[in-house]
Protein backbone atom coordinates (compact mmCIF):
# COMPACT_ATOMS: atom_id res chain seq x y z
CA UNK A 1 0.00 0.00 0.00
CA UNK A 2 1.42 3.73 -0.63
CA UNK A 3 1.02 5.74 1.96
CA UNK A 4 1.47 9.45 2.01
CA UNK A 5 1.77 11.90 4.37
CA UNK A 6 -0.84 15.09 4.35
CA UNK A 7 -0.92 18.17 6.67
CA UNK A 8 -4.51 19.53 6.63
CA UNK A 9 -6.04 21.10 3.90
CA UNK A 10 -3.46 19.33 1.58
CA UNK A 11 -4.79 17.21 -1.51
CA UNK A 12 -4.13 14.04 -3.13
CA UNK A 13 -4.82 13.20 -6.84
CA UNK A 14 -5.61 9.86 -7.84
CA UNK A 15 -5.75 9.51 -11.59
CA UNK A 16 -6.98 12.85 -13.65
CA UNK A 17 -10.51 12.57 -11.91
CA UNK A 18 -9.90 11.89 -8.20
CA UNK A 19 -8.91 14.34 -5.62
CA UNK A 20 -9.26 13.45 -2.27
CA UNK A 21 -8.65 16.34 0.41
CA UNK A 22 -7.16 16.11 4.28
CA UNK A 23 -10.01 18.93 5.04
CA UNK A 24 -9.53 18.69 8.82
CA UNK A 25 -7.56 17.01 11.53
CA UNK A 26 -8.45 16.30 14.75
CA UNK A 27 -7.85 14.37 17.94
CA UNK A 28 -8.92 11.05 16.57
CA UNK A 29 -10.98 11.99 13.47
CA UNK A 30 -10.06 13.10 10.01
CA UNK A 31 -12.59 14.65 7.68
CA UNK A 32 -11.81 13.92 4.23
CA UNK A 33 -12.70 15.62 1.30
CA UNK A 34 -13.31 13.76 -1.80
CA UNK A 35 -14.32 14.35 -5.44
CA UNK A 36 -14.70 12.20 -8.14
CA UNK A 37 -16.88 11.65 -11.34
CA UNK A 38 -20.97 11.31 -10.14
CA UNK A 39 -21.10 7.42 -11.30
CA UNK A 40 -18.38 6.53 -9.34
CA UNK A 41 -19.88 5.41 -5.86
CA UNK A 42 -17.53 6.30 -2.91
CA UNK A 43 -18.67 4.95 0.44
CA UNK A 44 -17.19 3.92 4.15
CA UNK A 45 -16.08 0.72 4.02
CA UNK A 46 -18.20 -0.93 6.77
CA UNK A 47 -20.94 0.62 4.46
CA UNK A 48 -20.06 -1.73 1.58
CA UNK A 49 -19.59 -4.73 3.77
CA UNK A 50 -23.28 -4.45 5.23
CA UNK A 51 -24.62 -3.91 1.95
CA UNK A 52 -23.48 -6.68 0.77
CA UNK A 53 -24.53 -8.95 4.19
CA UNK A 54 -28.17 -7.89 3.87
CA UNK A 55 -27.56 -9.49 0.21
CA UNK A 56 -26.75 -12.34 1.46
CA UNK A 57 -29.10 -12.48 4.22
CA UNK A 58 -32.17 -11.81 1.88
CA UNK A 59 -31.28 -15.16 0.24
CA UNK A 60 -32.07 -16.97 3.42
CA UNK A 61 -34.55 -19.58 2.86
CA UNK A 62 -37.11 -21.76 4.92
CA UNK A 63 -35.01 -24.43 5.24
CA UNK A 64 -32.38 -22.10 6.79
CA UNK A 65 -34.61 -21.10 9.32
CA UNK A 66 -34.88 -24.75 11.41
CA UNK A 67 -31.59 -24.71 10.95
CA UNK A 68 -30.55 -21.49 12.59
CA UNK A 69 -33.14 -22.84 15.00
CA UNK A 70 -31.77 -25.75 15.76
CA UNK A 71 -28.73 -24.15 16.92
CA UNK A 72 -30.06 -21.14 18.78
CA UNK A 73 -31.62 -24.39 21.13
CA UNK A 74 -29.31 -26.82 21.19
CA UNK B 1 -56.87 -5.73 9.28
CA UNK B 2 -54.46 -5.34 6.12
CA UNK B 3 -53.66 -8.98 4.67
CA UNK B 4 -49.89 -9.26 2.63
CA UNK B 5 -48.60 -11.82 0.60
CA UNK B 6 -45.24 -13.53 1.87
CA UNK B 7 -43.05 -16.30 0.25
CA UNK B 8 -42.18 -17.77 3.94
CA UNK B 9 -45.37 -17.41 4.86
CA UNK B 10 -48.39 -17.06 2.44
CA UNK B 11 -50.95 -14.74 3.30
CA UNK B 12 -50.56 -12.88 6.81
CA UNK B 13 -52.38 -10.03 8.74
CA UNK B 14 -51.00 -7.73 10.79
CA UNK B 15 -52.18 -4.76 12.55
CA UNK B 16 -51.61 -1.32 10.60
CA UNK B 17 -49.59 0.25 13.91
CA UNK B 18 -47.09 -2.65 13.92
CA UNK B 19 -45.60 -1.05 10.49
CA UNK B 20 -41.83 -0.27 10.90
CA UNK B 21 -41.25 2.49 8.66
CA UNK B 22 -37.26 2.48 7.29
CA UNK B 23 -37.15 6.20 6.21
CA UNK B 24 -34.11 5.39 3.85
CA UNK B 25 -34.37 1.69 3.34
CA UNK B 26 -31.03 -0.53 4.36
CA UNK B 27 -28.72 -0.60 2.55
CA UNK B 28 -28.76 -2.44 -0.67
CA UNK B 29 -32.33 -2.50 -0.45
CA UNK B 30 -32.61 1.51 -0.65
CA UNK B 31 -36.31 1.86 -1.71
CA UNK B 32 -37.89 -0.79 0.95
CA UNK B 33 -39.25 1.71 3.38
CA UNK B 34 -42.00 -1.02 4.93
CA UNK B 35 -41.35 -4.17 7.37
CA UNK B 36 -43.65 -5.99 9.77
CA UNK B 37 -41.93 -7.71 12.11
CA UNK B 38 -43.40 -11.38 12.28
CA UNK B 39 -42.81 -14.00 15.21
CA UNK B 40 -44.34 -17.42 15.77
CA UNK B 41 -43.71 -19.50 19.07
CA UNK B 42 -42.01 -22.39 17.29
CA UNK B 43 -39.81 -20.04 16.18
CA UNK B 44 -39.05 -18.52 19.51
CA UNK B 45 -36.64 -15.37 19.33
CA UNK B 46 -35.89 -15.04 15.64
CA UNK B 47 -37.92 -12.16 14.48
CA UNK B 48 -38.98 -11.91 10.52
CA UNK B 49 -38.24 -8.81 9.08
CA UNK B 50 -41.31 -9.18 5.98
CA UNK B 51 -41.08 -6.69 3.68
CA UNK B 52 -44.54 -4.94 2.53
CA UNK B 53 -43.77 -4.10 -0.60
CA UNK B 54 -41.56 -7.00 -1.81
CA UNK B 55 -43.20 -10.71 -0.89
CA UNK B 56 -39.98 -12.28 -1.57
CA UNK B 57 -37.65 -10.26 1.00
CA UNK B 58 -37.82 -11.23 4.34
CA UNK B 59 -34.44 -10.78 6.96
CA UNK B 60 -33.78 -13.34 9.80
CA UNK B 61 -33.27 -11.45 12.88
CA UNK B 62 -33.06 -12.20 16.50
CA UNK B 63 -32.73 -9.48 19.42
CA UNK B 64 -29.25 -8.63 19.43
CA UNK B 65 -29.04 -8.81 23.42
CA UNK B 66 -29.80 -12.89 22.83
CA UNK B 67 -26.67 -12.89 20.63
CA UNK B 68 -24.61 -10.49 23.02
CA UNK B 69 -26.25 -9.88 26.48
CA UNK B 70 -23.66 -7.47 26.99
CA UNK B 71 -23.85 -5.36 23.55
CA UNK B 72 -23.11 -1.59 23.00
CA UNK B 73 -25.49 0.35 21.40
CA UNK B 74 -24.06 3.20 19.68
CA UNK B 75 -26.00 4.85 16.78
CA UNK B 76 -24.50 7.92 15.21
CA UNK B 77 -26.19 11.30 15.22
CA UNK B 78 -27.31 10.95 11.65
CA UNK B 79 -29.19 7.38 12.65
CA UNK B 80 -30.80 9.08 15.78
CA UNK B 81 -32.19 11.98 13.81
CA UNK B 82 -33.68 9.34 11.51
CA UNK B 83 -35.23 7.69 14.47
CA UNK B 84 -36.50 10.79 15.98
CA UNK B 85 -34.45 10.69 19.44
CA UNK B 86 -32.74 13.19 20.84
CA UNK B 87 -28.88 13.32 20.78
CA UNK B 88 -28.49 13.71 24.60
CA UNK B 89 -27.68 10.35 25.15
CA UNK B 90 -28.05 6.46 23.46
CA UNK B 91 -31.27 5.00 23.63
CA UNK B 92 -31.40 1.98 25.91
CA UNK B 93 -32.55 -1.52 24.33
CA UNK B 94 -35.75 -2.59 25.36
CA UNK B 95 -36.68 0.81 26.74
CA UNK B 96 -36.57 2.97 23.83
CA UNK B 97 -35.65 0.73 21.12
CA UNK B 98 -35.78 -2.52 19.87
CA UNK B 99 -32.46 -3.60 18.18
CA UNK B 100 -32.26 -6.53 16.38
CA UNK B 101 -29.26 -8.51 14.63
CA UNK B 102 -29.55 -9.89 11.19
CA UNK B 103 -28.45 -12.91 10.32
CA UNK B 104 -27.22 -14.82 7.52
CA UNK B 105 -26.70 -18.20 6.61
CA UNK B 106 -23.31 -19.77 5.13
CA UNK B 107 -21.90 -23.11 4.79
CA UNK B 108 -19.80 -22.48 7.98
CA UNK B 109 -22.97 -21.74 9.91
CA UNK B 110 -25.10 -19.00 10.57
CA UNK B 111 -23.85 -15.15 11.50
CA UNK B 112 -24.90 -12.21 13.26
CA UNK B 113 -24.42 -8.76 11.59
CA UNK B 114 -23.24 -7.15 15.11
CA UNK B 115 -21.87 -4.16 12.83
CA UNK B 116 -25.35 -2.68 11.88
CA UNK B 117 -27.62 -3.37 14.43
CA UNK B 118 -31.75 -3.19 13.11
CA UNK B 119 -32.82 -0.04 16.12
CA UNK B 120 -36.58 0.15 16.32
CA UNK B 121 -37.94 3.09 17.71
CA UNK B 122 -40.93 2.07 20.39
CA UNK B 123 -42.32 5.13 20.79
CA UNK B 124 -43.17 5.86 16.72
CA UNK B 125 -41.80 2.51 15.47
CA UNK B 126 -39.63 4.73 12.99
CA UNK B 127 -36.59 2.07 12.27
CA UNK B 128 -32.61 2.10 10.68
CA UNK B 129 -29.98 -0.02 10.33
CA UNK B 130 -27.36 1.45 12.43
CA UNK B 131 -24.26 1.06 10.74
CA UNK B 132 -21.24 1.96 13.68
CA UNK B 133 -18.00 3.47 12.21
CA UNK B 134 -15.49 2.42 14.84
CA UNK B 135 -16.76 -0.25 15.79
CA UNK B 136 -15.29 -3.55 17.14
CA UNK B 137 -18.20 -5.73 16.40
CA UNK B 138 -18.43 -8.21 13.52
CA UNK B 139 -20.47 -7.98 10.59
CA UNK B 140 -19.97 -11.56 10.36
CA UNK B 141 -19.87 -12.66 14.26
CA UNK B 142 -20.44 -16.69 14.15
CA UNK B 143 -23.10 -17.79 16.26
CA UNK B 144 -21.79 -21.45 16.80
CA UNK B 145 -18.42 -21.54 15.52
CA UNK B 146 -17.89 -25.28 14.08
CA UNK B 147 -15.36 -26.63 15.71
CA UNK B 148 -11.65 -26.42 14.62
CA UNK B 149 -10.86 -29.12 12.24
CA UNK B 150 -8.05 -31.45 13.76
CA UNK B 151 -4.58 -31.53 12.08
CA UNK B 152 -3.25 -34.84 11.79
Amino acid sequence: MLVMSRRQGETILIGDEIEIVIAHIGRSRVKVGIRAPRQMPVVAREMKLVREENLAAAGATASDLSRIIARLHP
Amino acid sequence: MPVMETKNFGQISFEPDSELEFPSGLPGFDSRRRFVAVRFVESDPLVYLQSLEDPDLCFITVPILAVDPLYKLKVSGEDLDQLGLPHARQPRIGEDVLCLTVLSVRETGATANLLAPIVVNLRNRRAVQAVASESEYSHQFALMPQEASVCS
